[in-house]
């Protein structure tokens, strides 16, 4: 009873000591908690799966960070330094109430190159607009919207700006219109539609796989080692997103982590 | 725990603790143990779900609760009823209730009762039968009635005023409409919200500033003397902390800056027209709407949540407000700067289609927000949830915190009244040892 926690203890703080990055194999159990939000993100960045169909850069969702960090006001406080200073930018997800992304700059200006590349078949003169929107849009507007007119003339710091621009723009998915307000948009990530249903499927199906079990409980160790049917994410990613965000709980018990549903 | 006590009237006698210190800490000290009442009960007359509640800020001493049945009922929360005074347990019931056989009650569900601020001699109601009534408290009868064009959502009078006397009033119009006692009419209406109002509140610094909270997701402020409002707050607009830093003020805006320009040229441009090439700079469109200054604030469409607002609670000082929204965010502004604080607070769910009704203790320490069953205490500096008290059978829509005895009621949608209060030992009480356990049945 006692070797097998122990030494899958020992392998993983032998690995780490290794090789720090690779944090594939070690369990959610040791690394639940960091004490900061750059740090957390960086390894919570590094564990991303490995999705082989869309090429997706890693993103990280901000109830990762509630369930990671133990305060969630500095977790605030620090994701909004970290905007300001232009490290990362948030988005804001269709999929829940209030699910909003968090990447790195960089790989999102990489995603946005791969789209571009992927266009590339249509009229290339209307990709400049990509640049644009890089140099222009994204250096001064750090929000998760942005105004219609506010867009074209910064836009049109870059060159001339039609209509059809902006509906490239939207086609590659960099824009989605608000649905409340016709004159707004929100930034998006381009290409992560199937990822975000599978995000939405797949915490559907852990929430229906504990809440079938007659306390609604099981241990953490048990759980991680199951594979999702209908979500390209691990088990992990959905767990820490669904602890941050609190349909989850995590009990400390004699023998490890346990996860439950809670009642209210 | 006596002998504690004793020691701090002996430093406060000797002047060694400040009263106010002494007092704070044993308010603060009985706070900290709040839990279901264990000598104080609320019998309710209602049979629907309870909107509101209100205690009197005259003597502390009346509460006043609106439910979904068209009741409205009026208890006293110091003195028993009659006919339990010898027990330890306290039942109170209602004084009176006015409920759907008196003849001038409302049709539909009552969603806000509120007291007249200087005497107990008034109450306000507000209904979903789109009338609001004012009536006289010792004969229960309406004397003045006001007709709205929708669904009541709020009401509110301002504690502080001394030249007016005007209810304020959030409706599923768009317009909050301002009704004046004394006249009988409405003053006049306030417009910008995009969609309905679904909570107003007075400010607790002035008496001419009115915050409202939109289903459109805004919080407007209103200074009741202009037009249009003067301020709305932003959720992208964000500062570290209660106050913001001197120097970081004139650092903060590449992001406030662009937006300030940005209103003035959706001003200029008008809202409907749109040109055919947009690269052209605004100014010079063909139509120019020409607004009155204190009316640009409608084209600002900043919303404070992603939903509805669905709560807004100021602090007893004025400078900070608390809002909750839809999105099941709670969230703290800073009045002064219109700026959000980035505390978290650890809400899971919020209830959506009802205004809530959020208390907080009056030395702004302690948050108590409605959480579907049950009422959470929230830090208000950390956002670390304190308590949670646990005890209605159903959604919790209002609570109101009694700063006098430091006692919680909630009222839900299982029609209960509930009081939370510190934990009184009954043995002490009655002056006897420990009550005896005794069962009837085994003899």
């Amino acid at each position: 009873m006692e070797n097998i926690p122990e030494s899958s203890s020992k392998g993983t703080k032998r690995r780490r000591e290794e090789n720090s990055d690779v944090g594939n194999t070690s369990s959610l159990e040791d690394d639940l908690t960091f004490t900061d939000t750059l740090v957390a993100l960086r390894i919570m960045r590094a564990q991303f799966p490995h999705i082989q169909k869309g090429s997706v850069e890693p993103f990280m969702l901000k109830s990762q960070l509630y369930s990671s960090v133990k305060d969630r006001t500095q977790v605030d406080r620090e994701l909004e330094s970290l905007r300001r200073d232009k490290v990362l930018r948030l988005f804001k997800l269709n999929t829940g109430q209030d699910d909003h992304a968090v990447m790195f700059l960089d790989d999102y200006l990489n995603q946005i190159d791969r789209v571009v590349k992927r266009m590339e078949g249509k009229k290339v003169e209307e990709c400049e607009v990509f640049g644009w929107l890089k140099t222009h849009v994204l250096d001064s507007k750090l929000e998760t919207g942005i105004e219609h007119q506010e867009l074209c003339s910064l836009l049109s710091l870059g060159g001339k700006v039609k209509d059809s621009h902006i509906s490239l723009l939207i086609n590659a998915g960099v824009l989605t219109r608000q649905l409340i307000d016709p004159n707004m948009y929100w930034f998006a990530i381009p290409n992560i539609g199937s990822l975000l249903k599978g995000l939405v499927q797949g915490r559907k199906e852990i929430i229906s796989l504990l809440s079938r079990r007659r306390y609604k409980e099981m241990m953490l160790a048990s759980l991680e080692k199951k594979r999702l049917r209908m979500s390209p994410f691990d088990v992990r990613f959905h767990l820490r997103d669904l602890i941050g965000s609190g349909h989850l709980r995590t009990d400390q018990t004699p023998t490890g982590l346990i996860i439950r549903v809670p009642k209210d | 725990m006596h002998t504690h006590v004793w020691k701090q009237i002996r430093d406060r006698e000797a002047g060694k603790v400040h009263t106010n210190h002494f007092a704070n800490r044993i308010k603060s000290n009985r706070i900290s143990q709040l839990q279901l009442s264990n000598h104080k009960d609320i019998v309710s007359p209602h049979k629907g779900a309870v909107n509101s509640l209100q205690i009197d800020s005259t003597e502390g001493r009346y509460l006043l609760s609106a439910a979904s049945d068209a009741s409205v009922a009026v208890y006293d929360v110091q003195r028993p009823s009659a006919s339990e005074s010898a027990a330890a347990f306290s039942k109170h019931k209602c004084l009176f209730v006015v409920d759907k056989q008196h003849q001038q009650a409302h049709k539909y569900a009552v969603s806000t009762a509120i007291w007249y601020p200087i005497d107990t001699g008034l109450f306000v109601t507000g209904s979903y039968d789109h009338h609001i009534n004012v009536w006289d408290t010792n004969t229960t009868q309406v004397v003045v009635n006001f007709k709205m064009p929708g669904k009541v959502y709020r009401t509110a009078m301002s504690n502080l005023s001394t030249s007016h006397m005007l209810i304020a009033a959030g409706t599923e119009d768009v317009q909050v409409r301002l009704c004046d006692i004394g006249s009988g009419a409405f003053a006049h209406t306030l417009s910008g919200h995009r969609d309905g109002v679904m909570t107003v509140e007075w400010s607790n610094s002035s008496e001419w500033i009115l915050v409202t909270g939109g289903c459109d997701g805004a919080i407007r402020f209103w200074d009741i003397r202009r037009a249009g409002c003067f301020q709305v707050l932003d959720q992208s607009r964000t500062q570290f902390g209660r106050r913001p830093p001197i120097l970081k003020r004139s650092m903060i805006p590449k992001d406030s800056s662009t937006k300030l320009s940005g209103t003035q040229k959706k001003h200029a441009n008008g809202s409907g027209s749109r040109q055919l090439s947009i690269g052209r700079v605004p100014s010079k469109g063909p139509t120019k709407q020409r607004l009155h200054p204190g009316m640009l604030s409608t084209q600002d469409r900043a919303t404070a949540h992603y939903g509805a607002v669905t709560g807004l609670k100021a602090t007893e000082e004025g400078m900070y407000l608390l809002s909750a929204g839809s999105d099941s965010r709670l969230r703290l502004w800073d009045v002064q700067s219109g700026c959000d604080t980035l505390v978290n607070f650890e809400t899971v769910r919020l209830q959506i289609n009802k205004p809530l009704q959020l208390a907080t203790t009056q030395d702004s320490t302690l948050v108590f927000v409605p959480c579907m069953r049950a009422v959470k205490a929230f830090d208000m500096w950390s956002g670390k949830t304190y308590t949670i008290l646990r005890g209605h059978y159903e959604c919790v829509n209002s609570c109101w915190f009694n700063e006098q005895d430091q006692e919680l009621y909630t009222g839900g949608n299982d029609r209960q009244i509930l009081v939370w209060s510190p934990a009184r030992s009954i043995a002490d009480e009655m002056g006897e040892g420990p009550t005896e356990d005794q069962d009837n049945w085994s003899s």
